[in-house]
């Protein structure tokens, strides 16, 4: 899953971009809003942790800009406390959900969690696909209720393939996905992961479509 | 009393012009009545003295000297009818002159030596005097029946060889200038009032037209302080334009010092949002369970600084905006049903996930209250919120024909006993909902700045029911 995390201060930036990475997310950080736009506007992004106060380009500005043109992803802000004006307009722009600053980290993380999940079409926090169960709030993995110790990369992978079941996903999607811009991208890579997840996993749970990319399928 | 009236002349500019013009017009016409009456009662005087200075000529004329050198007047040759009518008014008389008995050369009766008839046996009495030839002289006199009488008096000489000489009197009642004078000074004092009555009515029409300008004034001035208006509106005569236009710049310097006080206040806040946000999250990563027992309760204590830290900053923002509007001479004012469906959007939205029905009736067309725009939205923000927070199912906002706004949820409820708790800072019920446990101390807070109610109640939906009721008349 990848994330645009747009915050101007430099701290807090970087504090949200270790807890969001130690979560399990690919991040991509932005400090203005005119980059902001410009790499939400070109880039897939799973959801975007958007600071309405920023420099060059403010934040309902970006957010206008990105709906106008269609991009649809998931968007949180940051508004500052109590600041119900700030909301209403936040929410009219197109955002799908507001955090208060300050923020508790777990705060965050839940809310992301949720709105990923619900783009998605999911309704449950435990991702499940036969007999292997992806718990989103703790990022455990299970095969049979036996708990799974799976790589970030191999587990970037299965996440994103779990929120999409029976979809076909691309290399290309996949690489989009779980790489953050500035990351060494490879799309080989991506076929080396799904062979260490088929080994960890059942084999038959990720299907390859010649020339499409994987699709997960529940075993029988 | 004379000392509360005079204290409410003194108070009103009305009363005092009304009363300065109506004494100087009194003075005015009382001053013209006694110069009309004294030529008036002059010229009749003088009048008087001519008619009987022209009887004495007549008289004068028919005046004769026997042989001794006594006069004789042929009182037939007279042609007033009043000369022979008793006590008419009009009477002669012929004196020896000089009159006095000592002076006189025997000891024969001086005085009255010929009379008209119409003084049947009384004799005028005239003061001693000396009368050069061919003059006359006016006197005042007692006449018969005490009667005051006007006379005049003249020395004639009978040809020589007589030596004596003799005082011819004309006298008249005076009441018959009397009369005509009492007439014309009632005619006079009737018309003077009448005078001081028109130019009364007149000058308090001018009065009320003058200051027609300053009831203006103070219509526009009652407008601004009830928050109809923010500045002085209309146009004053050239007195009073300055004052108004003086006004309205000092309302507006005014305003423009409380904006910026109020956006200093934001931007600080705004300054200090991210460096607590960056606190907090250090803290986080302090008290993680891994960390060093030390290091996790450091992180626990900047936790309850940088809440602490918050609350102030929150309590003073929103006291330095209330302030602000309090201060302000416009009233707050803001359209309810824009706020409450901008809201309805967000928790819409927010609460997507959990399927919450959010329905707004209102019973009032296009309520307004007297409340600010972003204090209206923090308070019916953090009610609906709170409402949603604990909804199982559906969450109703009703306004009523006066704008109060009532917020009912089907969630559990808060026993009665309870509610009371529920505003205080810091106080949750329930400490496993996500919320810092402010929202409902806030809107208590801002309630209360604004003069209005916030109370609980059980909801027929089943859960808690929040009302707000506005204040008719803000401070």
């Amino acid at each position: 899953m990848r994330i645009l995390l747009v915050e101007d201060e430099p701290t807090l930036n970087r504090q949200l971009d270790m807890a969001l990475q130690h979560a399990g997310y690919s991040v991509d950080v932005s400090v203005n809003g005119r980059d902001a736009w410009a790499l939400g506007d070109a880039e897939p992004f799973d959801a975007v942790v958007l600071d309405l106060g920023l420099p060059q380009m403010d934040g309902l500005t970006v957010l206008k800009r990105w709906r106008a043109a269609g991009r649809g992803m998931p968007v949180l802000i940051l508004t500052a406390r109590d600041n119900w004006h700030e909301k209403v307009a936040g929410i009219d722009a197109g955002a799908d959900d507001y955090l208060t600053k300050p923020f508790h980290t777990e705060e965050l993380l839940a809310r992301l969690r949720g709105l990923i999940r619900r783009a998605s079409g999911l309704s449950s926090p435990l991702l499940v696909c036969g007999p292997v169960e992806l718990d989103t709030r703790t990022g455990r993995v299970t095969l049979d209720g036996q708990a799974i110790a799976l790589t970030s990369h191999e587990f970037k992978v299965l996440a994103y393939l779990m929120h999409h079941p029976g979809a076909v996903v691309s290399r290309t999607e996949l690489t989009e996905h779980i790489y953050a811009q500035d990351s060494d991208r490879d799309s080989n890579t991506i076929e080396v992961f799904v062979g260490r997840l088929r080994k960890k996993l059942p084999a038959a749970l990720i299907e390859t479509v010649r020339g499409l990319g994987y699709r997960l399928v529940a075993p029988p | 009393m004379i000392g509360r009236w005079w204290t409410g002349l003194r108070g009103s500019l009305q009363w005092r012009l009304l009363l300065v013009t109506l004494l100087s017009m009194a003075l005015a016409l009382l001053l013209t009545g006694i110069t009309l009456f004294n030529l008036f009662s002059g010229h009749v005087q003088r009048q008087f003295q001519a008619d009987l200075e022209v009887q004495l000529e007549q008289l004068t004329a028919r005046l004769e000297f026997d042989a001794s050198g006594q006069p004789v007047v042929d009182a037939t040759q007279l042609s007033d009818p009043r000369w022979l009518k008793p006590l008419s008014g009009r009477y002669w008389q012929v004196d020896a002159y000089p009159r006095t008995a000592n002076d006189a050369p025997d000891t024969r009766n001086v005085a009255g030596v010929l009379r008209s008839r119409s003084l049947w046996d009384e004799v005028l009495d005239l003061p001693p005097d000396v009368v050069a030839d061919g003059a006359t002289h006016l006197h005042e006199i007692g006449g018969p029946s005490g009667r005051p009488l006007l006379a005049v008096e003249r020395t004639v000489r009978p040809p020589a060889p007589h030596s004596s000489a003799w005082t011819l009197v004309v006298a008249a009642d005076a009441s018959e200038t009397q009369g005509a004078i009492r007439r014309f000074a009632r005619v006079l004092a009737a018309t003077l009032a009448v005078l001081l009555g028109l130019l009364g009515l007149a000058s308090v029409a001018q009065v009320w037209v003058g200051l027609s300008p300053l009831r203006a004034l103070r219509q526009a001035v009652s407008a601004l302080d009830q928050g109809h208006e923010a500045r002085l509106r209309g146009r004053f005569p050239a007195e009073i334009q300055p004052l108004a236009d003086g006004l309205n710049r000092a309302l507006q310097r005014q305003e423009e010092g409380l904006a910026r006080a109020r956006t200093q206040a934001g931007n600080l806040a705004h300054a200090l949002k991210t460096p607590l946000a960056v606190l907090r999250h250090s803290a986080d990563a302090a008290s993680q369970p891994d960390q060093p027992l030390a290091l996790q309760q450091v992180g626990q204590q900047i936790h309850e600084q940088v809440a602490k830290a918050q609350q102030h900053m929150d309590w003073h923002l929103r006291r330095a905006r209330s302030a602000a509007h309090a201060a302000g001479m416009q009233r707050p004012r803001c359209a309810l049903l824009p706020t409450l469906h901008g809201l309805q959007r967000v928790m819409d939205k927010v609460y997507a996930h959990r399927q919450l029905r959010l329905s707004v009736a209102s019973d009032a067309a296009d309520p307004w209250v007297p409340v600010e725009q972003e204090d209206l939205h923090d308070m019916l923000g953090n009610l609906i919120d709170n409402a949603c927070k604990w909804a199982q199912r559906c969450v109703h906002i009703q306004v009523d024909q006066d704008g109060h706004v009532r917020v009912e949820d089907d969630g559990p409820g808060v026993p009665e006993a309870q509610r009371s708790l529920m505003c205080q800072r810091g106080q949750r019920l329930d400490q496993h909902t996500p919320g810092s446990g402010l929202g409902l101390a806030i809107v208590a807070e801002l309630a209360e700045l604004y003069g209005a109610q916030l109370s609980f109640g059980a909801s027929p939906l089943g859960g808690l029911s929040a009302q707000l009721r506005w204040n008719a008349r803000p401070r």
